[in-house]
């Protein structure tokens, strides 16, 4: 077990065998590889680093325009454009381990033998944690068919769990999952570690000026504060399905109260995703205000928020 | 169109670089702050030149002095001038021959912007052709004059200058000049920059492209270039001509 330092033990959280400073993580796709968000702040005072999904070969991605912004939210078709499991070993994962920091990769691919390759190398390279993405609305032939089928999905987890005995095996559930609790028992009873979610949701926007789609690929995934409702929900589906295994938030967390609200529905942890983009900081003052919500509180470890929520209503 | 001018404490900005500008109290929408170029800077106050097409920038034109806004930047690379001073070039046989080139600017719409600076810094040196659909969309002739070696305006309409479009103007201009004399800088939609890059003449182009980020990490903001897709925000917002694509 990787034990940090950490002066402040309030927020620490675990996940698996992963120790983490505080539950905030970066969500897979919004830090890159980290590089770019180090120039705006301390990599070291997150939970962890989630890189940017990556496959064995370079992807190209989608054509411009990529992205759109909707009311509370924005639509993106990115097309998990990557440098590919090489040019990661060799120039971002490097980098990305400067920090004292867990990092967390994500990985997709378009067959299960795909995600046992990228998987061991991962291992072999020692990241601290792998993210199965099987849930990418953005491309066709790859991961989102493995998120839809309870079948497949449950063989791909139980492949690469085969393979790989150290990284944290965190695997990230479709939104578009006919039952996410019957997905989530799954992905624990074939070993998963953790279960994160949820990645964006398929949605489309129309300028109705020019009657022309306003993302290039037509559909997108929807992110940001718009799905928030939704992602809560479906986390607290998911805790309310697992035995033991911690559960993953994330969805429209912009504030330290956002991710309150995962945790109390029965997160452990949670990442933060399209709020970065409108501020690179802001992974760090969720830390902070779940920090300072938990001393306005009185509760004396973050732990003790996952599954808080007291289901009886109280009115005034 | 209009100006927008914030104080405080202001980085110092190069020309081709942009800011991402949001404004407080707007609650999650609109959600993303909005890529604007470094206009210039008088005194403490950070100018930016906008056209109104939206949401934000509808609310920037409500703002009053006092309300607060969050700028992010400057971000992005900056036009390089060295062609501007000399050339290095360098043969099998020859030495070191020095060449200066003369700045060839060409804006379109708000593009004006993002070139307004480096014409600044380079007063009295450039050809700009600049335009519009009518003469009332030419921005700032004034101050462009001052600024350019020779500024020649171009019209759609012909109510001002040249008729047609900027890079017709250009075009035209360049007719039994050497191409080679000339260092491109160009800024505006992506059709102008299209043509503006098949003028033949070797330089810079910015690129305009949507972006949520502006930082580098989301890919948003793809541009499609010899050497696969492109960051605009962060490989960019300046490329040289001939590593951009154009459909
Ligand atoms: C690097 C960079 C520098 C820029 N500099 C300037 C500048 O100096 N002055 C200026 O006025 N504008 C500039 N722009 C464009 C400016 O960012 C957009 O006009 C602005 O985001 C619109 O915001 P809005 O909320 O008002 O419009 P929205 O409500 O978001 O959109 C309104 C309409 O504008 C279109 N639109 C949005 N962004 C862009 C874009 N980047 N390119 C083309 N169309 C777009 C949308 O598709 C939509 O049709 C720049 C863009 C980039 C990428
Ligand atoms: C631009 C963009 C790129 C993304 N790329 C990935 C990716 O490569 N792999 C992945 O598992 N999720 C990816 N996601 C999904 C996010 O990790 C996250 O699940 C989703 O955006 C919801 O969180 P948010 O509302 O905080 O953004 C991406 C999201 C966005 C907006
Ligand atoms: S705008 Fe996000 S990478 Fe360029």
């Amino acid at each position: 077990m990787v034990d940090r330092g950490n002066k402040n033990k309030k927020l620490e959280v675990r996940i698996g065998g992963l120790k983490l400073k505080n539950p905030v993580m970066t969500a897979s796709g919004t830090a890159g590889y980290g590089a770019e968000l180090a120039e705006f702040f301390d990599l070291s005072k997150l939970g962890a680093i989630v890189l940017k999904g990556i496959s064995l070969v370079p992807w190209q991605g989608n054509p411009a325009p990529r992205i759109t912004e909707t009311r509370c939210g924005m639509i993106n078709s990115i097309g998990l454009q990557n440098v590919g499991l090489d040019a990661f070993l060799r120039e971002k994962l490097p980098f990305a381990r400067q920090w004292d920091v867990p990092v967390i990769a994500n990985i997709l691919g378009t067959s299960a033998t795909e995600y046992t390759r990228l998987a061991s190398a991962l291992e072999d390279a020692g990241v601290e944690g792998i993210e199965l993405n099987v849930s990418c609305p953005n491309v066709k032939e790859g991961g989102i068919a493995f998120g839809l089928n309870l079948k497949s999905f449950a063989g791909l987890i139980r492949a690469v769990r085969k393979k790989v005995k150290n990284p944290v095996l965190i695997v990230k559930l479709s939104p578009g999952a006919p039952s996410i609790e019957e997905f989530s028992r799954a992905a624990e009873a074939e070993g998963a570690d953790a279960i994160s979610l949820i990645n964006s949701i398929p949605a489309m926007a129309i300028d109705v000026n020019t009657r022309r789609p306003l993302i290039k690929n037509v559909i997108g995934g929807l992110s940001g504060p718009a799905i928030k409702p939704i992602a809560v929900r479906m986390v607290y589906q998911a805790s309310k399905s697992v035995k033991t295994i911690p559960i993953i938030g994330m969805g429209g967390i912009i504030t330290g109260e956002d991710a309150v609200e995962f945790m109390l529905a029965g997160a452990t942890a949670v990442a933060v995703g399209t709020a970065t983009f409108m501020d690179p900081m802001a992974a760090l003052k969720v830390v902070e205000g779940i920090g300072s919500w938990m001393e306005r509180q009185g509760i004396k470890s973050a732990s003790h928020i996952t599954g808080a929520m007291l289901s009886d209503i109280r009115r005034k | 169109m209009g100006f927008f001018a914030a104080d405080g404490p202001l980085p110092e900005a190069n020309p081709g670089q942009f800011f991402m500008l949001g404004v407080k109290n707007c609650g999650d929408d609109p959600l993303l702050k909005r890529p604007f170029c470094y206009f210039r800077k008088r005194g403490n106050t950070l100018e930016i030149l906008y056209r109104i097409v939206g949401k934000m920038t509808s609310i920037m034109k409500g703002l009053r002095p006092g309300d607060e806004v969050e700028i992010l930047g400057p971000l992005g690379n900056v036009y390089p001038v060295e062609e501007v001073f000399f050339e290095c070039k360098k043969t099998e046989k020859t030495e070191k021959t020095k060449k200066t080139k003369n700045p060839l600017v060409i804006a379109g719409g708000t593009g004006i912007a993002s070139v307004y600076p480096l014409l600044e810094g380079l007063p009295g040196r450039a050809f700009l052709f600049y335009g519009g659909r009518s003469k009332k969309d030419v921005l700032l002739s004034r101050e462009l004059r001052a600024v350019s070696k020779k500024f020649i305006p171009a019209t759609d309409d012909g109510s001002l200058g040249f008729k047609g479009t900027s890079v017709d103007a250009a075009r035209d201009f360049l007719n039994g000049r050497a191409p080679d004399d000339f260092v491109l800088y160009a800024c505006g939609p992506n059709g102008m920059l299209k043509a503006a890059s098949a003028l033949g003449v070797q330089g810079y182009i910015a690129s305009e492209e949507k972006m949520a980020c502006g930082i580098g990490v989301c890919l948003g903001c793809a541009v499609r270039t010899k050497d696969g897709y492109k960051r605009a925000c962060k490989d960019g917002p300046v490329f040289k001509t001939g590593e951009l694509l154009f459909d």
